[in-house]
């Protein structure tokens, strides 16, 4: 019996990166096959290659055995290939059952919508692959849970048997997990063929029959889930070789720059995204926050700046408590922000290089007072930027986006850093720039932090974790569980921290800890 | 509200007439005019009505699309100005196609603008409304050699409803029912006979064509895979694209219908109801039918009432020479504000409860020291009734959920 699946020397290149390089896959029929990987490994891009929503560059693909070339995601389905998004594609004041026959409707003269046929069918499917669902209730009164098997009948009801789930766990809570694993037992029990990309160790471990482990878009493993365990797991996913880190002498002070007590954030859904923080940043320390994205680091991010309320908890800078306190006082207070989007959060892409300057410190000197700009005082200021910070431009009155992403991302971090900030919060620094542009705002950051600023790093890049941080404290689903040197951490237990494999401690000894671990590095007493 | 909303359509449609007209009979009871429900009232009410729900119900399809049309306004000047023309050259029934055809042009237009190039449509919008009243009048001066009025129109003309409003049967008069029963002068009874009788006798044909359009829409937007996938493109387009649906494509057959819809209520406008095209005799009524349509919450039922709403006080304000009608109205203002703070109330909304006694205590104290009102509050009326709806009925409105937003093809 041939393969349900099998991908053979797949390669697909964007500008600058390969996102997926010779990657091999065979999943087999019937079968629950899980493909993990760092963010970043490539893993979405393969599944819209599967999907048809991009085509590859090189390699073959077989479907049930015969070659495929999609090149529409309905290509794909005629085939039998369904896609469950990570982010639902339902529209909330339509009924189940519309969301459902859309683009499929069974209809008769005139267009007219054949709703008893389309529910019976529907009601075929679901007890076929034992789902149940109300075809009648409007999807914005239904769980998370809920819309989510709204999204996978949607699939079968067209016909699919080989389901992609794009980190079908990301959006649960652990009781809607269970009940979405049990119902992928249920699909597998009636001849469904799943493919599924996770990154949480021990649910790969629960539910997949196999595991392909996808690093810097290669393949590095594929295996059945027999004898595997979540430390084989991690250290396949982050790699055996890390950077020796850069020896330096420690910079960090007995002062604390930052305390964050307890903080609690809730999202949209009023589940709080980051749940009782607690984090100590003295002043000349990096403190590194290691983490798979979408753990709560930029609800984190947003409580420190002020972007988000929290609703449990208490921040302050210098011994000042700023949790009420808003944006722009935050700023004027010493707080300075690189984002993680710098066209998004970071700069006015239509607007002159001085006027991006003066942003988020048009109130204070040299740039402008409470009420008026001070032009030349800004353009001057922008003048010193360039300089000092290696910003290659023709003149500061330029617009944003005719810069280079280094050059922008040296722009934000001159902004941020020439206003002589006491806590710097800095999320993914060096982010899509270039070689040169990266040392030289690594070079930046340190010499900051021996003048004594507090920086919170957070970055995917384990190297750039690694080589600047004090201390490193990992987030797991909105939690610190774990405090580590970066000069003595594995990569074996990094990766495991991150994933959930492990937890050394809850989040208060981590604060414990972290107190512990600065006056250990600063040498002062205790 | 709820309770209401449950009843089958056949009861609750009637329920909300006698409700209306029960206020109405109560308030004119203890007031000095006589206006509140006579013929001539409720066939006003109709002539301001059925263009402001044309547009309403043009806004509908537009924004059901999840594109705002603040350009009605200006499609429906171009459907005055076409359907003007084509019932001069070819007729009247012409005139009202033609209309709809000007007013469609107008939806292309908006379409290209907004679904195509991306371009605000609040932007795009505003252009056609400057646009359209500029190019109406430069066409006017072309065609007519007068820039502001047209020569006489040819009308469809009118229909009496048999037996009820002594319409004619194959040459025969038949009984007038209606008119017999409010010549009884029995309290409410002959109030609701004379109102009915507005609507029924002397009505245009496209007056009628109105009532089916209500139950058409509905069925239409509901039933049918059009209106499915006219709705995935105002909630989720994205949605719909990933199931292979062309949105672009709806979008624009949405937008245009609204054009060709709104088109026919500005031909009504001037073959019907003026007799000629006359630059300014939309009076605004492409707004006032996004008001409607809003109010409404996007439903063709909810345009109606809206439209019916909105045309009733446009129309006894025209007949309201010496201010009473207006000052009853004040009373029937008060005594909504004070069903609306019950409800709020009951819904523990405790804000608008106080905002609702608070306008409501104004309007009652005004009605009690005055005898008569200003003839400017009565032209304001109706934009106050719309702000006090949107005030406090906004929480239970449900716009589309991508109005207003750009897509483009593979965005996500």
């Amino acid at each position: 019996m041939s393969a349900a699946i099998e991908l053979t020397g797949i390669t697909k290149r964007f500008p600058g990166v390969i996102a997926n390089d010779n990657v091999n896959l065979t999943v087999e029929k019937g079968e629950i096959h899980a493909i993990c990987g760092e963010n970043g490994a490539g893993k979405s891009t393969l599944m819209k290659i599967l999907y048809g929503l991009q085509p590859p560059d090189e390699g073959t693909m077989k479907v049930n055995g015969e070659e495929v070339r999609f090149s529409t995601p309905n290509d794909a389905i005629d085939r039998g290939i369904g896609m469950v998004h990570q982010h639902f594609m339902l529209a909330d004041q339509l009924t189940v059952l519309e969301n459902i026959i859309l683009g499929a409707e069974p209809a008769g003269p005139g267009g007219v919508i054949k709703f008893k046929e389309a529910e019976a069918h529907l009601a075929t499917v679901a007890a076929d692959y034992g789902l149940t669902i109300d075809a009648n209730d409007l999807i914005e009164t239904l769980e998370v849970g809920e819309r989510q098997r709204v999204e996978i009948i949607k699939v079968l009801y067209r016909g699919a048997d080989i389901l992609i789930l794009d980190e079908p766990t990301a959006v649960l809570v652990p009781q809607e997990v269970e009940a979405l694993f049990e119902n992928m037992r249920d699909l597998k029990a009636a001849g469904a063929t799943i493919l599924f990309i996770d990154h949480k160790l021990e649910e790969v471990l629960e539910i997949s029959d196999s595991i392909t482990v996808l690093r810097h878009g290669k393949t590095v493993a594929s295996m059945p889930n027999e004898g595997v365990t979540a430390h084989d797991l991690a250290e396949l996913m982050v790699g055996s070789e890390l950077p020796t880190p850069a020896t330096e002498e420690s910079t960090v002070t007995t002062e604390v720059a930052l305390a964050v007590r307890g903080v609690t954030v809730a999202d949209d859904d009023g589940r709080p995204a980051i749940e009782d923080v607690n984090l100590t940043i003295h002043k000349g320390e990096i403190l590194g926050i290691a983490g798979v994205e979408g753990n709560g680091q930029a609800e984190l991010v947003d409580a420190l700046i002020g972007t988000a309320s929290v609703s449990a908890g208490e921040i302050s800078l210098l011994g000042e408590d700023i949790t009420k306190l808003s944006v722009r006082r935050r700023r004027e207070g010493g707080i300075g922000h690189i984002p993680e989007d710098r066209h998004h959060e970071g700069l006015l892409l239509e607007a002159p290089l001085w006027e991006n300057a003066a942003l988020g410190h048009q109130t204070q000197a040299p740039y402008g007072s409470r009420w008026l700009i001070n032009r030349p005082g800004a353009r001057q200021q922008t003048e010193a930027i360039k300089a000092e910070f290696d910003v290659r431009t023709p003149n500061i009155d330029v617009s944003a986006h005719a810069l280079s992403g280094g050059n922008q991302q040296k722009l934000i971090v001159g902004r941020e850093l020439t206003a002589n900030p006491t806590l710097l919060v800095a999320a993914h620094p060096t982010r899509g720039v270039d070689v040169g542009a990266q040392a030289a705002i690594w070079e930046q950051i340190r010499d900051a932090r021996a003048n004594g600023l507090a920086t919170l790093l957070i970055s995917a890049d384990l190297d750039e974790l690694i080589g600047l941080s004090d201390r490193i404290v990992v987030m797991f689903r909105g939690k610190l569980v774990a405090t580590v040197d970066p000069d003595t951490v594995t990569p074996r237990d990094l990766g495991a921290y991150m994933t959930g494999a492990a937890s050394q401690n809850s989040d208060e000894g981590a604060a414990q800890n972290s107190d512990e671990g600065a006056a250990k590095n600063s040498g002062g007493p205790s | 509200m709820n309770a209401l909303r449950e009843l089958p359509a056949w009861i609750r449609w009637p329920l909300y007439a006698f409700i209306g007209i029960f206020l109405l009979t109560v308030v004119q009871s203890i007031s000095d005019t006589e206006r509140l429900t006579q013929v001539a009232t409720s066939r006003q009410m109709l002539r301001f009505a059925v263009p402001i729900f044309l547009a309403g119900l043009g806004g509908l399809f537009s924004e059901r699309s999840g594109v705002v049309n603040i350009g009605l306004e200006g499609m429906l000047i171009l459907g005055m100005w076409f359907g003007a023309w084509g019932s001069i050259e070819f007729g009247p029934w012409w005139g009202l196609l033609i209309g709809m055809i000007g007013g469609g042009i107008g939806g292309l237009l908006h379409a290209i603008a907004t679904v195509t190039f991306g371009v605000d449509h609040i932007i795009s919008g505003v252009a056609i409304n400057i646009l359209a009243p500029a190019f109406t009048r430069f066409l006017s001066d072309e065609v007519w050699a007068s820039p502001t009025t047209s020569p006489q129109t040819q009308s469809v003309g009118t229909w009496d409803v048999p037996f009820l409003a002594g319409g004619t049967v194959f040459g025969w008069e038949s009984p007038d029912w209606l008119l017999s029963i409010s010549q009884l002068e029995v309290w409410f009874l002959s109030d609701t006979a004379q109102l009915a009788r507005g609507l029924l006798r002397g009505t245009h044909w496209v007056s009628y064509l109105v009532i089916v359009l209500v139950p058409a829409t509905s069925w239409l937007i509901w039933r049918t895979r059009f209106g499915l996938r006219l709705r995935i493109a105002g909630e989720n387009p994205q949605a719909g694209a990933a199931q292979g649906i062309n949105i672009l494509r709806y979008k624009y057959v949405a937008v245009i219908m609204s054009g060709v819809l709104a088109g026919l209520g500005g031909a009504f406008i001037s073959t019907e109801l003026s007799g000629l095209f006359q630059g300014g005799n939309s009076a605004g009524r492409g707004f006032i039918g996004l008001a409607a349509l809003i109010f409404g919450n996007w439903r063709p039922g909810g345009v109606l009432i809206g439209a019916l709403l909105f045309g009733y006080v446009f129309g006894l304000d025209l007949r309201d020479l010496d201010g009473t009608s207006s000052h009853a109205m004040l009373l029937v203002n008060t005594i909504a504000l004070a069903g609306v703070a019950v409800w709020a109330l009951k819904g523990k909304r405790r804000s608008d409860a106080v905002m609702a006694v608070i306008l409501g205590s104004l309007s009652f104290i005004w009605w009690l020291s005055t005898e008569t009102v200003p003839s400017w509050w009565s032209d304001v009326l109706p934009f106050v009734l719309v702000l006090l709806v949107l005030v406090f009925f906004s929480q239970r409105l449900r716009a589309p959920e991508k109005l207003g937003a750009p897509y483009f093809k593979g965005s996500s």
